[in-house]
């Protein structure tokens, strides 16, 4: 039933979700690493993200691809006015910022149902159903677009990270606060402009997630923790362990259709499942074992 | 005076006030039905407290044991012919089970990343009730037998059990196994230094509170004589334990209290206003957002501020976490100097 052809785009496919989970968890990992938060307002702005993608898209015809790149600078703006006007004042105190977050997430939640109803929006466009032929094996144009766009974001990202000021300010306040503050940096405004382009990352990947999937103002949520077990399998903070972690799940996610018995709607259990398997077997995720490697070698 | 400052007395004295309702008014079935779901709801917020509060463990997924709860009674009553009463430790102790499955794995984790696998764990519990519907009876429910004893027994059935998740939180902070909580929400590597077993002392608090969010969750679904996995697995199940704590003030003996007695009724005018029912989620987080900005100590914190009580309880303002978040300099105004 299940030839090498279909093993082959099962890997194809886990491939290509996996850059689009890596440019959807990134975010949730920059802005723990320079604020040691958890953004919990990440599931919110994928979902706003999504419905902005959609109003543009009924309202001016704009291409959900493109409408994906057009919000990001709303995004950016709003993200860095949520951190100025409540989480800098609280970010000292994890659990509160916590709290707040996860406040933002609900009202955000609430007033998509409010705006845009809580029934099942999709967007279709011209080559929604298009497929691209692959040595003999059919690719959805819908998965290698936004594949492609992840990576390039993600090098972008890792440009800006290591050949800016800015970029290296964030660097360094994610390794130590302290040091970096007293080496110049001003860590508050550092924080903000995290914030910020963390806030862009999950819009755009919200915006992306539209053309694969139907989505509705619950749908952040499932998003988030996919996001989450995939940073505590990156190991937290490691650029190439997100990118890792990513792959792992989206692997798991495409070869769960293999298991006799399996139901479509568990699929979301799998993510919850490897994040327990990762705290149990793996506590420090990925980058642990590397680590472990590295130490042994020298 | 001091008698009023001692947690016992005052929480029986409040008790045995309360259970004096049924007695002198026993025909008035709204305000007994009222007050049952009112103490199921002060049970919640308590139990959530040991965890969420005194540990400082937030958990949004506390539902899981709620929902376990009320499906165990539900199903030995339904199904195996049990007497519901019996079923009702039971209960608890399925939910306990529950919290060990759970607490094992995911309090390795920091309190942060604890909060968010939390999420999952709400998550999970209630796809895998939907996805067993020959036990659960799926996405339909599961109607039970409708001969429930009457609204005076459930409402001192509540009672009690309200009255003895107070005594055990309180008894709580003034034992050892308290200060160790408190100790280890301040600095959990300080508390391991001085010896304190924190995953051992986070899962057992977990246990106690997931026993008696079990044990309500029983009761309730006796109440209701209906489960359906959405309503006892719902995620604004565990929203709704986490907000209780932040409006009576998180931390606190008496906030849980405070916090449910307030929530349960705008709660209930919420949902039963075709007009309100539509933001009550936006309500509730708009609420939050307010509280955490500007009064973090809750109702509670708002007295204190008028010299009533005293301020006590999980410290979330900057200026009071000082000692807290010695780690992180805060990231407040004074940044900028």
């Amino acid at each position: 039933m299940y030839d090498l052809s279909n093993i082959a785009t099962l890997a194809i496919y886990s491939i290509l979700t996996g850059g689009l989970y890596a440019a959807m968890s990134y975010g949730l990992a920059l802005v723990y690493g320079v604020m040691k938060i958890i953004n919990l307002a990440h599931a919110a702005t994928m979902m706003l993200a999504a419905f902005t993608v959609l109003t543009f898209n009924r309202w001016i015809g704009l291409d959900p691809i493109l409408g994906s790149i057009v919000v990001l600078p709303i995004f950016f703006f709003a993200g860095m006015g949520l951190y100025r006007v409540a989480v800098r004042r609280v970010a000292a105190v994890p659990v509160a910022s916590l709290l707040l977050l996860f406040g933002v997430w609900l009202v955000a939640q609430n007033l998509a149902y409010i705006i845009w109803g809580s029934e099942d929006q999709s967007i279709l466009t011209s080559y929604t159903f298009a497929t691209i032929d692959v040595v003999g094996i059919k690719i959805a144009v819908i998965r290698i677009i936004p594949f492609g766009l992840s990576i390039v974001m993600l090098a972008i990202l890792r440009w800006f990270l290591a050949n800016t000021d800015l970029g290296r300010a964030i660097r360094a306040v994610s390794q130590d606060r302290v040091a970096a503050r007293l080496a110049g940096i001003n860590a508050d405004r550092t924080a903000t402009l995290a914030f910020g382009i963390g806030t862009m990352l999950s819009a755009f990947a919200g915006g992306l997630l539209t053309l694969i999937f139907s989505f509705t103002p619950n749908f952040g949520g499932v998003f988030q923790l996919k996001s989450f077990a995939i940073i505590v399998l990156g190991g937290l903070e490691s650029f190439a362990g997100v990118a890792l972690g990513a792959l792992v799940l989206s692997t798991i996610e495409q070869f769960s259709i293999l298991i006799p018995g399996w139901r479509a709607s568990l699929v979301n259990l799998l993510a919850f499942g490897l994040l327990v398997l990762t705290l149990v077997v793996l506590p420090g995720g990925i980058a642990s074992l590397f680590a472990r490697r590295r130490k042994v070698a020298e | 005076m001091s008698l009023v400052r001692n947690p016992y007395v005052a929480g029986l004295a409040v008790a045995v006030l309360a259970a004096l309702y049924p007695v002198v008014r026993p025909d008035d079935l709204t305000v007994l039905g009222l007050g049952f779901l009112t103490f199921v709801f002060i049970t919640q917020a308590l139990s959530w407290g040991l965890v969420g509060g005194y540990a400082g463990q937030i958990s949004f997924g506390f539902a899981a044991f709620f929902g376990t709860g009320a499906y165990t009674t539900a199903i030995l009553w339904s199904k195996n012919g049990w007497d519901p009463v019996a079923t009702l430790p039971v209960a608890g102790v399925a939910a306990m089970i529950v919290a060990i499955l759970v607490g094992l794995p995911v309090f390795r984790l920091s309190a942060q990343y604890f909060s968010i696998a939390t999420i999952g764990v709400g998550e999970a519990a209630r796809v895998i009730a939907i996805n067993l519907d020959n036990i659960t009876g799926g996405a339909s429910g599961l109607n039970l037998p409708f001969n429930v004893p009457d609204k005076s027994w459930f409402y001192w059935a509540g009672l009690t059990l309200a009255t003895i998740t107070f005594l055990v939180s309180a008894w709580i902070r003034r034992h050892r196994f308290g200060l160790a909580l408190f100790a280890l929400r301040m600095d959990q590597s300080a508390a391991e230094s001085v010896g304190v077993p924190t995953a051992i002392f986070k899962n057992l608090a977990h246990c106690v509170a997931a026993f008696f969010v079990g044990t309500a969750a029983g009761l309730y679904a006796m109440y209701l004589s209906y489960t359906h996995p959405d309503q006892v697995f719902g995620f604004d199940i565990s929203i709704g334990m986490v907000l209780m704590n932040v409006i009576g003030g998180i931390g606190t003996l008496w906030g849980p209290v405070l916090g449910a007695i307030v929530y349960f009724p705008v709660r209930q005018i919420v949902l039963s206003d075709p007009n309100l029912v539509a933001v009550n989620v936006l309500i509730f987080g708009a609420l939050l957002i307010f509280i955490i900005l500007f009064e973090p100590g809750g109702l509670l914190g708002l007295l204190s501020r008028f010299g009533v009580v005293a301020r006590g309880g999980l410290r979330l303002r900057p200026q009071d976490a000082g000692a807290i978040v010695e780690l992180e300099p805060a990231a407040s105004a004074d940044d900028e100097a």
